[in-house]
């Protein structure tokens, strides 16, 4: 029951990365590794507020407009071509907005009791409209070096983006299986109803996990949008639904109640690493327009595997 | 819970009608039959899917698969044409291949119990990628113009309304529609009433796929071409039509009738809005607000018991 | 009595979108195009995608021969760059009654149909920035074929490489798989690097509009093949990912990229030497040169069939069979970047 979402993907995991190994020795060299972790590090810090969200019986679908929004504001505060204001005041602008639209999110869900589906589909389309105003047609370059050190500095000789990362999973396992907030979390999950006869502030918690998942997403867009040197209109676009895949894929009960933190590490890898490990097989020029068919694959593999073990172990 | 029903598509009637007026008023050319009926096609697929879209979400389930069943039509019934199949052996090929990642999404969720959610964004990304593998993503056109004129005019609205009336009879007074509601609102009490849940459900994402065969290959008339990339995002469009119309997110509650006004004013507020202002990024905008201030209004409103909301 | 509600909260929200103009829009609607007084003539400049700044500086060369000529301009374009949309778009301004509507299709074959229709209405349709099949608009205005880009940046990234004699892998990312145009330039691409047989062409990358994408693929290809030697970053995201990811891996100078950019978004990498050439003409010409010749259709200076046309400040432009040619396709280096600014 604590495994579950754990032994599909690491299976489907571990046997892709034999495989691009086997073919091309360089996947496994370090560089490769540290550019994989590189590039899922977003992807997990989101995935974690997310997580919660989901565990609370929620969902959020509207990060990916959040972290073009973000990087948007990041851009246009601290870029000297725009307003050249100082790099720490950027950073501070970027996670309270991540926190202001998490806990909109959340109000609306939890005091006004609009489903969260509706709320974030609708707040999907209308930061992406905010976005392209405050964009105005025109990218953002030179972002100052106070800025990109957060995507491309390294702290103790661990990139920046890593170090987050970790820290975020750390603190979100703690948050999840070490306070009374997270027990909460799961308990309003699995039965709101209960919860709130049980005397738990079912909507009180279920703000603090969307105003959490909202401020993870500030972080993901703070420690992946600088490693590149322009930030352009498109950003975020479709992560919403990766961060989903990869959050389902770990073995997040969309009904809510139940996931562990472990599974999400490793659906995130698994759906990340998917596109190197095309790469690295170098199977021909058009290999990789069968990418997304593959991950489709892997997701349905990664999700029936499970089932059948649940299935196993309420029989046994 | 029937009076709920009825006030929630009033409501929409009425925006759509004071939408219409403000329209009229600002430019009447907007609201000639002349515009309307020449921007109407224009609905047309995501009309179509959003019939079998409404009975899913009744059933609290949700089918996020419909716009790649599209591509994977589409490209079937291309490739087809390509090497020199009639279009009517196309268009059969392009409807078996809709109804087959129906039934797919259907098996998956009925034998494996893994929630519709899951399993149909799996099989959006498997089916989308396999229509960009088999096609190599490249476009075919050409097509007939017989096979075009099917699509330039208002069969994808037509089939719609049919659709509509006799989905419509069936939820209100046909045994199936009594079961669709039942699923939605507590389907291990419908398990032990006995019927065959499984298979209801199944048939129902069979269908979905079905539909967005049909689509596929009414879009691929529409505009001369069979592409991987067709219905692109049109499950949220879908989505959103759909629970713009009343349905419930949770399954138990919805009709047809309110996914075809909610369906009415998404299209009539995009057009309006596109055709007064010209401005893409304002429609992101407007439709958004649209959709979380006309839940949230209906919310508050009709402000259901504590705990109604969660579970699902 | 709840359906009251929301009908009064429907009305008022509907009159707050339609009440601020009276009927029949004598003020407020900034581009009412149907009712526009005689005389002045409403042209309709349809992007690929809006919000890039590639279209954006388009945009801008075309609102000053908007000015010049006394036309009412309407520039808008889906923001996701989806084709389906953008035949809409052409739809509703078919049954506005614009007098000229401007496309750079995205996809012609889906965009075809839209402007056949309306040219039977009788609106002038042209081509600009990219083609779609002859019977569906007037003329083209021509910055550059397929061909001419597939060419251009094909022997652009060989001496960049160090001229033909280099031997060794060039990949491509591209923008998406199904991207219509980029799939074009691809085949000319492929096409032109039969001319250089010491050339092999590695993986074909779809980046999906995805900057970060772009980047990481750079970094994946670098390190999955000794040889590459030189990549195609044929979008306008892709390129700078790509070259922001040569730059993190350490290979600028071993490892080529060229592409099309405007000067201002490759700027930093074209002076730290990341990148030596990025291909692209002169945008706000370009979109000069696309409102001047759809006016003069519409007042008739200008028939299609006319071998040059008069373009305001650009002088007298070429015209080629149904192509108005705008100029020969630029390339940036070190040496003369800052003298273009958009």
């Amino acid at each position: 029951m604590r495994l579950r979402g754990v032994p599909g993907p690491a299976l489907v995991l571990a046997l892709l990365c034999a495989l691009a190994t086997a073919i091309n020795p360089a996947f496994l060299s370090p560089r490769n590794l540290t550019d994989l972790m590189l590039a899922a590090a977003p992807t997990l810090i989101a995935a974690c507020g997310l997580m919660l969200v989901v565990a609370s019986g929620e969902i959020d679908i509207s990060i990916g407009s959040l972290l073009g929004l973000c990087a948007a504001v990041a851009g246009t505060l601290s870029s000297p071509d725009r307003l050249g204001l100082p790099p720490s005041l950027a950073v501070a602008a970027t996670l309270a907005l991540g926190l202001g639209v998490g806990l909109l999110n959340g109000v609306l869900v939890s005091l006004v009791r609009v489903p969260s589906i509706i709320v974030t589909l609708g707040m999907l389309s209308v930061l992406k409209g905010a976005n392209e105003l405050l964009m105005g047609g025109k990218w953002i370059t030179r972002l100052p070096d106070g800025l990109r050190a957060w995507g491309t500095g390294s702290v103790l000789g661990v990139p920046v983006p890593i170090a987050a990362c970790a820290a975020v999973v750390a603190l979100t396992w703690l948050l999840a299986n070490r306070t009374a907030w997270g027990r909460r979390v799961f308990a309003v999950g699995s039965n709101a109803d209960s919860a709130r006869l049980a005397g738990i502030p079912v909507g009180r918690t279920k703000l603090a996990a969307f105003g959490l998942a909202g401020l993870l997403v500030a972080l993901a867009t703070l420690v992946s949008v600088p490693r590149l040197s322009l930030v352009d209109s498109g950003v975020g676009v479709g992560f919403e639904l990766l961060v989903v895949t990869c959050v389902v894929v770990g073995g997040v009960s969309i009904r809510g109640g139940t996931g562990t933190i472990l599974g999400v590490v490793l659906g995130v890898l698994l759906l990340s690493s998917v596109r190197t490990v095309l790469i690295f097989l170098q199977l021909g020029e058009s290999s990789l327009y069968w990418e997304r068919a593959i991950q489709g694959a892997l997701i349905l593999a990664a999700v029936m595997g499970d089932a059948a073990g649940r299935r196993r172990e309420a029989r046994a | 819970m029937r009076r709920l029903i009825a006030t929630h598509e009033a409501g929409l009637a009425a925006l759509l009608a004071a939408l219409l007026v403000a329209a009229w008023r600002t430019d009447p050319a907007f609201v000639s039959w002349r515009v309307q009926s020449g921007l109407l096609p224009q609905i047309g697929e995501t009309a179509l899917l959003a019939v079998p879209m409404t009975l899913i979400v009744i059933t609290g389930g949700i089918d996020l698969s419909v716009g790649s069943v599209m591509a994977l039509a589409s490209v079937l019934f291309g490739l087809g044409f390509r090497s020199g199949w009639p279009v009517e052996a196309c268009a059969a090929a392009a409807l078996a291949a809709g109804l087959l990642c129906g039934a797919l999404n259907g098996w998956f969720v009925t034998r494996f119990r893994v929630h519709p959610l899951i399993v149909t964004l799996g099989t959006m990304s498997a089916f989308r990628g396999l229509a960009e593998g088999v096609s190599a993503a490249r476009p075919v056109s050409g097509f007939p113009d017989t096979f075009l004129r099917i699509g330039q005019g208002w069969t994808a609205v037509g089939l719609f309304a049919a659709l509509t009336l006799a989905g419509t009879a069936v939820l209100a007074r046909h045994v199936l529609g009594r079961r669709i509601y039942g699923i939605g609102l507590g389907e291990s009490a419908a398990r032990a009433s006995g019927w065959n849940v499984d298979r209801l459900k199944a048939s129902l994402y069979a269908f979905s796929g079905l539909m967005a065969g049909v689509a596929g290959v009414l879009f691929t008339a529409r505009r001369n071409t069979a592409k991987a990339d067709v219905g692109a995002g049109i499950e949220l469009e879908v989505v959103t039509a759909v629970v713009l119309g009343g349905t419930s997110i949770f399954g138990g509650r919805g009709t047809l009738v309110g996914t075809a006004l909610g369906l009415a004013v998404l299209h009539e507020v995009r057009q309006f809005v596109g055709w007064r202002w010209s401005n893409d990024v304002l429609n992101l905008v407007v439709v958004g607000a649209l959709l979380i201030g006309a839940v949230t209004l209906n919310g508050v409103i009709s402000r259901r018991p504590a705990g109604s909301v969660e579970g699902g | 009595m709840r359906a009251k509600t929301l009908l009064a909260a429907a009305t008022a929200a509907m009159l707050l979108i339609g009440g601020c103009g009276g009927p029949q829009g004598q003020e407020g609607s900034p581009n009412g195009p149907t009712q526009g007084e005689k005389g002045r003539i409403t042209i309709c400049l349809l992007p690929k995608q809006k919000g890039i700044p590639y279209f954006t500086s388009c945009a801008e060369g075309a609102q000053e021969a908007a000015k010049e000529l006394d036309v009412e301009l309407i520039y808008d374009g889906p923001t996701d760059g989806s084709p389906e949309k953008a035949a809409a778009m052409v739809e509703k301004w078919a049954l506005q009654g614009v007098d000229a509507i401007c496309v750079s299709p995205n996809d012609p074959n889906v965009l075809a149909p839209a402007m056949k229709a309306a040219r039977q209405k009788g609106v002038k349709v042209i081509t600009w920035d990219a083609d779609a099949p002859s019977d569906a608009r007037e003329v083209f205005v021509n910055q550059a074929t397929a061909e001419q880009i597939g060419t251009a940046l094909v022997d652009t990234l060989v001496k960049d490489m160090g001229g033909k004699d280099v031997k060794g892998e060039v990949a491509i990312i591209t923008a998406t798989a199904t991207a219509a145009n980029q799939n074009e330039w691809i085949v000319h691409i492929k096409e032109r690097l039969k001319a250089y047989p010491n050339l092999r062409l590695g993986s074909v990358v779809p980046s999906n509009e995805d900057q970060k994408l772009a980047f990481q693929a750079a970094q994946d290809l670098i390190k999955a093949s000794p040889d590459l030697k030189g990549i195609l970053a044929i979008s306008s995201t892709a390129f700078p990912g790509a070259a922001e990811g040569i730059k993190q891996a350490g290979k600028a100078g071993q490892v080529q990229v060229t592409g099309l950019s405007t000067p201002n978004d490759m700027r930093a990498y074209v002076k730290d030497g990341t990148v030596k050439s990025v291909i692209l003409w002169n945008t706000k010409d370009l979109g000069y040169l696309t409102v001047q010749v759809a006016a003069q259709l519409v007042r008739g200076t200008f028939k299609g069939t006319d071998p040059t046309v008069k373009a305001g400040r650009l002088g007298e432009k070429r015209v080629e069979g149904d192509n108005v040619l705008l100029g020969d396709i630029l390339v940036f280096t070190k040496d003369n970047i800052d003298q273009f600014q958009f």
